[in-house]
């Protein structure tokens, strides 16, 4: 069987299994293994150990339930609520400002990991309830906590920026470097969409009682959330500050996180037994849920890998005779369709070294072509039906909340996405210009 | 009688797959405490050990393995929605039939091959590839039984719908727990 | 390589990227030996992450879910110990016609037959690639300035940074650069000079120690044993000479790579730690010979590979 009828066939199994509703992950392993039976054998089986070895055996993976632990004990412990009040205070009666406030903690929590999942986990535990409480519009409220979790890979630390220096020979520094004003590009966008739809749609953010409540407390209760956000906040300095003067690296930042959100709590008066193991509880659900679907979806590309699919798409390249910036256009157009069936990372580790040679040899900058790829990723884990951001995102929001609300809720934000990703494509000095400065 | 005998079935399968999922979770604080002793014996003690990196990666293995089967008593893990949600209860059912067998047909490879990987790991005393070299064997044991659970809990649920779809009454009544809390 | 037409469709897995340097040396062996069996056999390349990650490649040779891989020991250091003295312990020699000597003609050839053999690998031609160096923040004035620095270096190369005092730290290779710059390690090691380029290392580590931790590293070329029966013996000699032949080109080009991986370096900031002493490098083979013994005692392979290098 050809490589192309065999990639068609894998998609309409996929198409089928997900309509019916199948859980994602373990669909994802049993089409590969029914496909991979008939085509190959019962030998392909065998890449069942091996992926379970590579995806539950990963230390870069460590990140997530590290994260997620303490995203939880952030929630739970009522400290979310404080950072989440203090901020509200300060923006006070800020039309949407929950939502600013969502973005704001969320490139915080972006400067201290690397991956887009544990970005979302933590980010959605906290922000999705109190949002949610104060009756904003739903998909606001999803989508701002997806695409305010989905910086956790563009602004670095980046585990997919690693990954493409590393298979590219290319400088992590200069990449980190050159990711710092689009990420910033994308902040401001995302803060701006926020204030404008809320200004011309008053009621996807409207402004409670609690928004009173807030600005109209004593001076004595003002002080206590100063004080209990600011104590907040500096757990973020903590994680961060470790990672910085080099206590720890950035998937040990989480354990700190979960040390200082205890520490916190006690202090808080806030920390119960039942507390705790309710959130070790969650936290126990959500990374299994994770850990399961990463895995399902490893067996599904190391087979699809394993039968040649990556020739497949060097061929289609090779055989297109087309100007250079279109190269580079559909190379985008080609990582976006990808990102439609595999995950993040296997998507830098088949496109990076594929794609940045013959970017290079076009006359483009391979930094310059590792940020686009990075924000392609950033919208391809957005994009459904899969990607990896929707499925952390409908783990933590709330079991009304169907698949299609979060499809709907996210389309805003990926056109931002897309905004920046143009941005950048049409002005290189942007992505180029920082690290030039720096490292030139 | 014959219902009696599938409720009781149902509810030791709950009972077992409820106490993995709550083992798993036990050691989520472990995994933090070891991660963090860790980044204290480096910096401040400048004495990193040789255990806390393979350690920590068991303890994530067990807690992400094991949880899956209870995940899945509490209907956590995700699908794509879109259609499922506009369809009937029962073509629901019908579709979870589908669903759920192709989920046991993986998982069945899993303990299989997991189970193939163990006397593997005992024959050639495998070990992590670090300077502390702890065994493997017990991971895929582990694996094993997080698996053998997870089909447990998928026949189990597979049992319920069937008998639904049969008798038009639920198996067991559904309990009125709040979705949100694990 | 046209599948279809091939009697035998093999796939080859290897630790290297698409399109780097070391990856095309394995694409070259694929090609040879479709080109020396006439396209009887088919060889497919798969690169780093291509369907195996890099721990599973031994596993995924033995399972027959690739046909022929080249592993690097290190990393299947709990499956295969006898791999790790097989690679070269801290302190072995780079001459390549001592190694020829040891594989070819005083026997470790045979017991590696036998050690991989016991596992279900054909062990193939060997080949050499560049040795091993410890990148470090600080410039290492003498062997004492080992002490108490927390270095990321994995099995064997741990134990022997820990008989000079320094504290082994356990990483993943993707943390190194970010762990090296805030400060969590004062040092790396990296599995050759290439490694430490394409990791950009230099950047925020800058100094380089004179004396390698391993001479120089023999990596094997192994195939999965089923796999290996079906092919007639005129296809099983072609095989071997393409090793062979790739084995050759490996040497060439690593030494090669290596100057120009250094001289990239040096262009980037690279320095030197000054040129270590006798009592250096006496303290150095020391920390290297205590390791022998130690691994010895953990394997019947390894101690028949040991008890060879100690007849010399
Ligand atoms: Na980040
Ligand atoms: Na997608």
């Amino acid at each position: 069987m050809s490589i192309e009828l065999l990639t068609g066939i894998l998609l309409l199994c996929i198409l089928v299994a997900f309509a019916l509703g199948a859980p994602v992950g373990l669909a994802l392993a049993g089409i590969a293994m029914g496909v991979g039976y008939m085509t190959w054998g019962d030998g392909i089986f065998n890449v069942i150990p091996t992926t379970v070895e590579a995806t539950f055996f990963s230390f870069i993976l460590l990140a997530i339930p590290l994260y997620i632990y303490m995203g939880q004990l952030l929630t739970k412990s009522g400290i979310g609520d404080a950072m989440f009040n203090a901020s509200q205070m300060v923006l006070g009666k800020v039309r949407g400002s929950l939502a600013i406030s969502v973005i704001c903690v969320c490139s915080m929590i972006g400067a201290m990991v690397g991956i887009i999942g544990a970005g979302i986990m933590t980010s959605g535990s906290i922000a999705l309830r109190p949002m949610l409480e104060r009756g904003y519009n739903k998909r606001l409220a999803l989508g701002v906590i997806m695409a305010g979790g989905g910086l956790g890979i563009l602004i670095p630390p980046s585990i997919p920026m690693i990954m493409f220096a590393a298979s590219t020979q290319n400088s992590v520094g200069r990449m980190f470097l050159a990711a710092m004003v689009p990420a910033l590009i994308t902040v401001v966008l995302l803060i701006a969409y926020v204030v404008v739809s809320c200004r011309l749609n008053p009621d996807r953010a409207p402004i409670t009682k609690a928004d009173f409540d807030n600005q109209q407390l004593s001076p004595m209760a003002k002080m206590r959330v100063a004080r209990d956000g600011f104590l907040s906040i500096l757990l973020i300095v903590v994680v961060l500050g470790s990672i910085i003067s080099g206590i720890a690296t950035p998937t040990e930042s989480g354990a700190i996180g979960v040390v200082g959100a205890i520490l916190l709590a006690i202090v808080f008066k806030r920390f119960k037994l039942d507390m705790f193991r309710a959130a070790g509880l969650q936290t126990g659900v959500l990374v299994s849920v994770a850990m399961w679907i990463i895995l399902g979806a490893s067996v599904f590309s190391n087979f699809h890998l394993l039968m040649g699919v990556q020739a497949m798409v060097a061929d289609f390249t090779d055989t297109l005779d087309l100007p250079p910036i279109m190269i580079i256009i559909m190379f985008q157009v080609i990582m976006l369709l990808l990102g439609f069936i595999i995950d993040e990372f296997i998507i830098v580790l088949m496109c990076a070294p594929l794609f940045t040679p013959i970017a290079v040899s076009l006359g483009y900058d391979p930094i310059w072509f590792g940020v686009l790829m990075i924000i392609n990723i950033l919208i391809a884990v957005q994009t459904p039906p899969y990607g990896f951001a929707l499925f952390y995102l409908k783990g933590i929001a709330p079991p009304e909340v169907g698949m299609g609300e979060i499809y709907k809720s996210v389309t805003p934000f990926i056109l931002l996405n897309l905004t920046v990703l143009i941005i950048c494509m049409v002005f290189p000095e942007l992505v180029l210009w920082l690290p030039n400065l720096v490292m030139n | 009688m014959f219902t009696q005998v599938l409720q009781r079935l149902c509810r030791s399968i709950d009972f077992v797959v409820m106490l993995a999922g709550y083992f798993a979770s036990f050691l989520m604080p472990f995994l933090a405490a070891i991660v963090a002793y860790e980044v204290f014996s480096r910096y401040f003690l400048n004495h990193p050990t040789i255990w806390a990196f393979d350690l920590s990666l068991f303890l994530f293995g067990y807690i992400a393995a094991l949880g899956g089967a209870y995940a899945q008593q509490k209907k956590a893990h995700i699908n794509v929605d879109i259609l499922y949600l506009k369809v009937s209860p029962h073509t629901r059912r019908v579709f979870n039939l589908f669903s759920y067998s192709l989920a046991i047909f993986f998982l069945v490879l899993v303990v299989k091959l997991g189970f193939e990987k163990y006397e593997e790991a005992i024959e050639f005393d495998y070990r992590t590839q670090s300077e502390w070299a702890p065994p493997m064997f017990h991971f895929w044991i582990m694996m094993c039984v997080a698996s053998v659970l997870f089909i447990a809990q998928f026949s189990r649920d597979m049992v319920a719908e069937i008998y639904h779809l049969v008798t038009g009454n639920p198996l067991i009544a559904p309990e009125n727990d709040d979705n949100d809390e694990y | 390589a046209d599948v279809s037409a091939a009697e035998h469709n093999w796939r080859f897995g290897n630790l290297y990227g698409r399109g780097t340097a070391f990856g095309e040396i394995y694409e070259d062996l694929a090609k040879n030996i479709e080109t020396m069996s006439d396209g009887r056999i088919a060889v497919q390349v798969l690169y780093s992450g291509e369907g195996v990650g890099t721990s599973g490649l031994l596993g995924a040779t033995k399972s027959g879910l690739i046909t022929m891989g080249a592993p690097f020991q290190s990393m299947h250091a709990g499956e295969l110990p006898a791999g790790i003295v097989e690679i070269g312990l801290p302190g072995g020699t780079d001459d390549p016609d001592e190694l020829y000597s040891l594989f070819h003609e005083k026997g470790w050839d045979k017991v590696l037959e036998k050690a991989y053999g016991s596992q279900g690998l054909v062990w193939l031609e060997p080949y050499i690639q560049p040795p091993v160096y410890v990148l470090t923040k600080e410039p290492i004035n003498s062997v004492a300035d080992f002490e108490g620095l927390k270095i990321r270096a994995p099995g064997a190369y741990g134990k022997f940074l820990r008989n000079l005092g320094a504290s082994p730290v356990s990483l993943a290779w993707s943390e190194i650069y970010t762990s090296l710059a805030t400060g969590v390690i004062d040092g790396s090691i990296g599995s050759n000079m290439i490694d430490h380029r394409d990791g950009n290392h230099v950047e925020v580590a800058k100094y380089m120690y004179k004396l390698p931790l391993a001479g120089a590293q023999v990596l094997p070329i192994v195939v999965n044993r089923s796999a290996w029966k079906k092919l007639p013996e005129d296809l099983q000699k072609v095989v071997r000479e393409a090793t062979v032949i790739h084995a050759k080109e490996q040497l060439e080009k690593s030494r090669q790579w290596e100057s120009e991986a250094v001289a990239e370096m040096e262009a980037k900031g690279l320095q030197w730690s000054p040129e270590p002493s006798e009592a250096d490098k006496a303290a150095w083979a020391e920390a290297g010979a205590g390791l022998w013994d130690e691994y010895s005692a953990q394997d019947k392979y390894s101690k028949q590979l040991i008890d060879i290098l100690k007849q010399q």
